[in-house]
């Protein structure tokens, strides 16, 4: 057999890679090893032109196989295979070389980088050689939906996928729905009611006919890919009767965020003193419409904290984004309820990032509002008073507009407490199997392009559980979500890789280890021929029979034992 | 130069691979002497493959797989680790340390740990110094 004509892009990926890697040298490195045709270096092959330029190799030069090295195959593989098919070559005769994710991004020797760089290319160039034809299989998709958390985005989320037709199941881990929004009162900046917001959605989920709510219930189970997942419910607490099996084709995770533990600042006496509270309290003081101490009197001093926890390097060094406008809220919701207080709002920065926000940031500051400013890092103190100074506790701020230490009076301080993730996200992230950051928020698959999807395909994210946001952003993201389950779904069928397991019953023994091993039952055994045979369809393609097959019999398609050791010998060489 | 460990690293791709990928895309930095592989599933981790690394020149074999009861197939990781088990077992009576080889358990979010791994593992292999394994199987072959 000749040896298949082989193309090689490396990819520059702006400077990503670039800047590591020299990848002039690996591509001359590439063009070296055998059958290499071409091997070139491009500042983005994921873009058009790069693409159309693999196209164009193909039809020009002949090229029979085509090895990309550059970002992650979780992140590009499917565009390049589907350049191959473009110029009609089978999409397998296409392999991957990691060197951004797992090369450029993670060393800092461009030497050792550009070492192993070139190491992973031979590795994915001898491999691809070794590569078989394989066709795409269709497999049905389940245009059922599990949803995770009954919040406002999983409340929007799921009438959006119940509307077209799907069914849903809504899995609340509390009693009620409406998740953190059902705990506030007006939302910045059009005062609307957060209850109007949301009884409306609650009552169409609830009376919907396609939505199973389930409340006091957490997912316990997840199993299957994309089209294909079962899920086990359980109720919170266990009850001990058997959970609920579903069968999903996809899944939305909408967990929301818990708020920043404000006693872990220690020096503004939350907890200790009485008329420090934070934001969600104040709140629930505007629900039940009294503004009023702790001995039940009426402030006259009301003094609003930004940060609380947020942009610090000791918590959380990102802005939560609602707070300032939220703190705006409250100085509106005081001056109307209670005329004569005088509101005093240390801020760091005052962002007033969104739609209607400067507006509304205006509005604020024309009525009697005194905004003074804090460094951050040099938080205010806030302590008790004493019995002659007429007022609960004495704030003492250094103020960086007038560079002064100012010293104003409050009975009641409002700590404005950001957002973090959940104590349970990490569960959640093992549950679905999807990454979180350093701050332990759900990972997108792609930041600016891919922001609902992630890694795990059929699961997806919406609102503040992927990082704080705004009620919109949060309602926005819960219809993106449903949008994206729903046109795969409208296809009815999925298309997945034709990767599986074979069995060669001229060296199959008989001996049905493989019977035994496969944990979804995908192998039979013919009694009459005495040999066993993988049901294609059922076989997941985890690839354990063909390691444990005593016969070498197996064939795990797309990862063969010839193309494993092309590549062990690849990156020795 | 000073030795630098070769280590050849079978990842699973709905774990470990991504948690590997989740390490570059936070920036989180570890020494490039690891050499990645995918594979669907631990489970797929031939151990002839661990010895044709060793065989082909690595200083290590580092086996990255779901943790237990996360596993993307069900089971696979047990069958890894039980296979795991037999492999050092028998490296170990072929004289080959046990630094050597090592399997782990690396989730999806867990790119620091697997950071983590590589620089423990890199640390521990380079007080080994070079496997013998190539250079004695290559002199054997002489002999012969």
């Amino acid at each position: 057999m000749s040896k298949p004509r082989i193309g090689v892009y490396v990819c520059q990926c702006g400077t990503n890679i670039a800047k590591m890697v020299d990848c002039e040298a690996v591509a001359k490195a590439a063009a070296a090893l055998p059958g290499v045709v071409l091997a070139k270096t491009y500042k983005y092959m994921c873009s058009n032109p790069g693409q159309e330029m693999i196209v164009q190799d193909i039809k020009e030069h002949g090229l029979e196989r085509v090895v990309v090295s550059a970002c992650s195959p979780r992140m590009h593989e499917r565009t390049f295979r589907a350049a191959l098919a473009t110029a009609g070559l089978n999409p397998y005769f296409f392999e991957m070389a990691n060197i951004r994710e797992q090369c450029s991004w993670v060393h800092d020797d461009p030497l050792a980088a550009t070492e192993k760089a070139t190491a992973l290319l031979r590795a994915a160039v001898l491999r691809v050689a070794q590569h078989e034809p394989l066709e795409k299989m269709m497999v049905d998709m389940c245009p059922d939906v599990l949803v995770i958390g009954g919040g406002i985005a999983g409340l929007t989320a799921a009438l959006d996928i119940a509307t077209a037709g799907g069914k849903v199941t809504l899995v609340e881990r509390t009693g009620a729905l409406g998740g953190n929004l059902a705990r506030i009162d007006l939302t910045a900046p059009y005062l609307t009611s957060a209850r109007d917001l949301l009884v409306e959605r609650v009552s169409r989920v609830r009376s919907h006919p396609r939505i199973a709510v389930k409340l006091d219930s957490q997912v316990s189970k997840l199993s299957g890919f994309v089209g294909n997942y079962k899920a086990e419910i359980v109720s919170v607490p266990s009850n001990g009767g058997a959970p609920l099996e579903i069968a999903i084709g996809n899944v939305v995770v909408c967990t929301g965020y818990q708020e920043f533990d404000a006693s872990r600042i220690t020096h503004y006496g939350y907890g200790k003193l009485p008329n420090v509270i934070t934001s969600f309290e104040f709140e629930a003081m505007l629900r039940a419409g009294r503004i009023q101490m702790a001995d039940g009197r009426l402030p006259k001093n009301v003094c609003l904290v930004h940060c609380v926890g947020s942009r610090s390097p000791e918590f959380h060094s990102y802005c939560s984004r609602v707070c300032c406008m939220t703190a705006l809220k409250y100085a509106h919701e005081v001056h109307s309820a209670l005329p004569e207080a005088r509101v005093c709002d240390l801020y760091v920065d005052m962002h007033a990032f969104g739609k209607g926000h400067e507006d509304f940031y205006k509005k604020t500051s024309e009525v009697k509002t005194l905004f003074l400013m804090y460094k951050k890092g040099d938080r205010p103190v806030i302590r008790k008073a004493g019995p002659d100074d007429g007022v609960d506790m004495l704030i003492e701020v250094n103020e960086q507009l007038s560079g002064e230490t100012i010293e104003i009076p409050a009975d009641l301080v409002i700590l404005m407490v950001g957002m973090e993730a959940r104590n349970d996200s990490y569960e959640v992230s093992r549950l679905v199997n999807i990454s979180q950051d350093k701050e332990g928020w759900f990972i997108e698959s792609h930041p600016k392009l891919d922001p609902v999807a992630t890694t795990t395909d059929g699961i997806y994210i919406a609102g503040t559980c992927a990082a704080p946001k705004d009620i919109p952003d949060t309602v926005a993201q819960a219809h993106a979500a449903a949008a994206r389950i729903l046109a795969k779904s409208a296809r009815g069928r999925i298309e997945v890789d034709a990767v599986f397991a074979e069995i060669d019953e001229n060296k199959c023994s008989g001996c049905r280890m493989c019977n035994e091993l496969c944990p979804y039952s995908a192998i039979e055994f013919d009694p009459v021929k005495k040999r066993s045979h993988v049901i294609s369809a059922v076989c997941k393609a985890c690839g354990c029979c063909v390691a444990a097959c005593p016969s070498g019999a197996i064939k795990g398609r797309h990862f063969t034992d010839a193309q494993i050791i092309a590549q062990i010998e690849g990156v020795l060489a | 130069m000073s030795y630098e460990p070769r280590i050849v690293g079978f990842l699973c791709n709905w774990c470990s691979y991504t948690g590997a990928d989740l390490a570059g895309t936070s920036r989180i930095h570890y020494p490039a002497n690891v050499r990645v592989i995918r594979v669907m599933c631990s489970a797929r981790v031939d151990p002839t493959f661990v010895l044709k690394a060793l065989r082909a020149g690595a200083d290590g074999v580092l086996v990255c797989g779901c943790h237990p009861g996360d596993c993307h197939y069900t089971e696979g990781n047990y069958k890894a680790m039980r296979r795991f088990a037999l492999l050092q077992k028998a490296l170990r009576d072929f004289g080959v340390e046990p630094e050597r080889v090592r399997l782990e358990w690396v989730s999806a979010s867990e790119g620091q740990r697997f950071a983590d791994v590589v620089t423990d593992m890199t640390e521990r292999l380079r007080p080994l110094g070079p496997s013998r394994i190539k250079p004695t199987l290559e002199a054997d072959a002489v002999e012969r």
